[in-house]
């Protein structure tokens, strides 16, 4: 038997060592972003069209099908973006028709329940009623579906392993236990991420002074996307937001772009998003931490476009 | 004690007049309706002392908002003080507390009951020479801004301590029962978000005085200290309706030691101290008590108003004015004395409003509190807007809806989108960008007017050395309405770095306006 003796192995390890600290300190290479370029290219179906009820039905189809995220008997959370006191056409929130055609597809593929929420910045009850989506949801008269308040006991501080910028936060703990998780943005404006898209709508799944993570906006978002596990990400781009967002507030700054994006993997659905603006995805700091953190892919020529 | 149908009658009277004002308090909250659906206001619309309070405010009389006032008072004229006997809400507390908190029978010189006329007259005397602080002793406005303030947010602290108890602890057989009984209480009889106020101790100790006083005598307060009693006192002197045997009958004299009101002398029958609660026509043990229309005689019994006392109040009411006058202009001396949107010029507006603190119950970001001193003295649980607390919501106009007496005036919502409470102003010295020079746009992105007031521009600042560019906030003046979310919202812990100042509010005259930056 050829073993190596101890001084060899003593020098190849100390070798080693000094070699993979070396690679490991530069900037460019990092090696929790391996798994990125490693997965799978992952689907991203993009779809135009002016009925919102079937664009839906066409991009989910494009994806397989809502089956291919929902079995009967799970509990799903759906997350609009409900964050503003706005009404449909000012683009502040999703739009409530993307909301309830989804909620459909869901209940006819047998979700056990639907549960739809926001932690709004407005006063939740005007938001509610104001973006629409109460009068839609409840419109479907299903007892399976529930439009719910925010319940402010059921928040729980988690540990973020590999946190950048916070090791622990608040998180909706209802979020964290559903079977499935589909968020459906809005695409909007956003002065200093750029742009609102489905990282920076689950800050409305956590507690705590959500003002706090503007300070290193991607690097958070990030933190919480590594938390929150998303199934399925729909990206209403029916009518976007081009400037004072994220509210808005003037019909002068929506554009109608009547596309719906959706993707499982979240990164691809808000990289493509950034070109409905005339942006790549790496002018969107959000997207290129979460990409980095290998959250998921930014690259769209490794997407694959269904 | 034998009651008389009549008794039966008062107290089915009772309870159900408290009950609809519970009721609408409860209602007295957004429930996904921009209109508020039921008068909410109702108990101030039927209250004498605060159509008074608006009759001598300048501007005309409220005549569309306060006319059941007069029925009241035109109910008073031809029957007397039935209003305290059968409506009056915190009578009816008093009534119904007064068992649980043990009544005292002493009872005192009949001077004391001289205090709630010299109150009125010296109140009334002041409001007229524009110094209004009716609604301090207003038992509607003590009722209503004690129940907002201090009760109701109390029984919702509570309820909620128990619900968070059995959500987080499963006790055997009761924790399912509780936790679905939550939705219930939570639609329906709790608020939608916890009622903080700053005078919640404060103003629950005043109300517990005035509960306690029932320990004393029975209605105290009413007997003795209520400038409305008294008001509907005066109005009841020619009442038609009469009680027979109207003095104490030789023989028994029960009435002397059982009337609530101590309204049967040998004297004589007190109008204007009896509160109608018909009790006597069931313990009179001959049954001998008979209320009825006045028919021939009738020998006018009431309390002796001295006219030393009468003058005294009066001078002390007309003292009132020059001595608040001599005190700096509160809104000069205090930047951070912001009024909802749609309230009056600061003068009017403390003579308008009666502190009844509806305002603050329906206000649903929680960003009107009660002032302490903050107006000065005599504005007293005044309505004020405290930005860091909670801000005024864009698209809601409830508080102007529900004042009744008008110191709010009710905005249509673009009217309000426009009226201007105050001004934002940035503290450099606590702002992110600015003293820390890391990136933070809370401000900007809550600012709701349509063009946004708060703009983010990128400069370049030296920080440890390195430049970095960064954006910073700049409020554009003519854009902004004062509606404090960026100060509720900045997330610098304590202090706002956003602090909304009453510079340029649209409440001011225009001339003011015109010859300061703001024109």
């Amino acid at each position: 038997m050829t073993g190596i003796d101890r001084r060899t192995f003593i020098r190849q390890s100390i070798r080693t060592a000094v070699a993979s600290s070396a690679v490991g300190c530069l900037p460019a290479l990092d090696l929790l972003a391996l798994p990125a370029i490693a997965a799978d290219s992952p689907p991203l179906a993009v779809r135009k069209g002016k009925n919102i009820k079937q664009l839906v039905k066409e991009t989910i189809g494009a994806l397989g099908g809502i089956e291919q995220f929902v079995t009967p008997g799970e509990v799903v959370v759906i997350k609009p973006n409900i964050g503003w006191d706005r009404t449909v056409e000012l683009a502040a929130n999703t739009h409530p028709e993307v909301v309830k055609t989804l909620v459909e597809l869901c209940l006819d593929a047998g979700a056990k329940q639907v549960r739809i929420f926001d932690r709004t910045c407005n006063d939740e009850r005007r938001c509610y009623t104001q973006s629409g989506i109460r009068s839609a949801v409840e419109g479907l008269k299903s007892d399976r579906v529930s439009l719910e308040y925010m319940d402010r006991r059921a928040y729980k501080e988690l540990a973020i392993k590999g946190g950048k910028a916070f090791d622990r936060w608040e998180f909706y703990m209802p979020v964290i236990e559903a079977d499935r998780l589909i968020n459906v943005p809005i695409a909007k404006h956003h002065s200093i991420s750029k742009l609102t898209l489905g990282m920076k709508n689950l800050m409305g799944v956590i507690g705590g002074n959500r003002g706090r993570l503007h300070h290193q906006i991607a690097e958070s978002l990030a933190d919480i996307a590594s938390v929150i596990h998303t199934d399925l990400t729909v990206i209403d781009a029916t009518r976007i937001l081009v400037a004072n967002g994220p509210q808005g507030g003037r019909t002068e700054d929506v554009r109608n772009t009547e596309t719906l994006i959706a993707s499982p993997d979240m990164v691809a659905a808000d990289a493509f998003a950034t070109t409905l603006f005339g942006l790549k995805p790496e002018d969107v700091s959000t997207v290129v931490a979460a990409a980095q953190r290998g959250l998921g892919v930014m690259d769209l020529k490794q997407v694959r476009m269904v | 004690m034998k009651n008389s149908s009549w008794t039966y009658a008062r107290k089915i009277s009772q309870s159900f007049c408290l009950a609809v004002f519970l009721w609408l308090f409860l209602q007295t909250e957004y429930r996904g309706i921009d209109q508020l659906p039921y008068p909410v206001s109702l108990l101030f619309r039927i209250d004498p002392l605060a159509a008074l309070a608006d009759f001598l405010a300048p501007g005309p009389f409220g005549w569309q908002i306060l006319w059941p006032a007069l029925l009241i008072l035109l109910g008073t004229v031809l029957f007397g003080r039935f209003f305290c006997g059968w409506i009056c809400p915190l009578g009816s507390t008093l009534d119904g507390l007064g068992k649980v908190i043990g009544r005292g029978r002493r009872t005192f010189s009949p001077g004391w009951r001289r205090v709630k006329y010299y109150l009125l007259i010296g109140l009334g005397t002041a409001t007229l020479f524009g110094v209004q602080l009716l609604g301090l002793f207003d038992p509607l406005a003590i009722f209503l801004r004690s129940l907002t303030l201090a009760v109701y947010p109390a029984y919702n602290y509570g309820l909620n301590r128990v619900f968070d108890f059995f959500y987080e602890h499963n006790v055997p057989l009761l924790s399912a029962t509780v936790k679905n009984s939550y939705p219930f209480f939570r639609d329906n009889l709790m608020a939608f978000h916890q009622p903080i106020f700053a005078l919640g101790l404060f103003t629950l100790i005043i109300f517990l005085t005035i509960l306690l006083l029932e320990k004393v005598e029975h209605r105290f307060w009413c007997k003795n200290l209520c400038p409305l009693g008294g008001l509907l006192g005066l109005c009841s002197r020619y009442a038609i309706l009469q009680r027979t045997p109207q003095k104490l009958c030789a023989d028994c004299k029960s009435c002397d030691s059982l009337c609530r009101s101590g309204a049967v002398r040998s004297s004589g029958h007190m109008r204007s101290e009896c509160l109608l609660c018909m009790d006597c026509t069931g313990f009179c043990p001959e049954e001998r008590v008979h209320f009825g229309l006045r028919t021939g005689s009738d020998h006018y019994v009431g309390v002796d108003l001295q006219r030393r006392g009468v003058l005294t109040a009066m001078a002390s009411g007309v003292m009132m004015a020059p001595a608040v006058r001599i005190g700096p202009v509160t809104h000069e001396q205090n930047p951070y004395l912001i009024r909802p949107p749609g309230a009056v010029a600061e003068d009017e507006f403390l003579q308008r409003c009666v502190r009844c603190a509806e305002c603050m119950k329906v206000c649903i970001g929680r960003t009107l509190q009660p002032a302490l001193l903050q107006a000065g003295p005599v504005g007293l649980w005044t309505p004020l807007v405290v930005p860091r607390i909670g801000y005024c919501e864009y698209n809601c106009t409830l508080c102007g809806q529900v004042c009744p007496t008008g110191a709010i005036a009710p905005l249509k919502l673009p009217e309000k989108k426009k009226n201007v409470i105050g001004l934002a102003v940035i503290k450099k010295d606590r702002c992110l960008p600015f003293a820390k020079g890391v990136e933070c746009l809370v401000c900007e992105e809550h600012c709701p007017t349509g063009e946004k007031a708060i703009v983010m521009e990128e400069k370049e600042l030296l920080v440890d050395g390195e430049i970095r560019r960064l954006k910073f906030p700049r409020v554009i003046d003519k854009l902004c309405i004062g509606c404090g979310i960026c100060e509720t919202k900045c997330p610098v812990e304590g202090a706002s770095a956003v602090r909304i100042i009453n510079e340029g509010e649209s409440r001011r005259k225009r001339s003011e306006l015109l010859a300061g930056p703001y024109g």
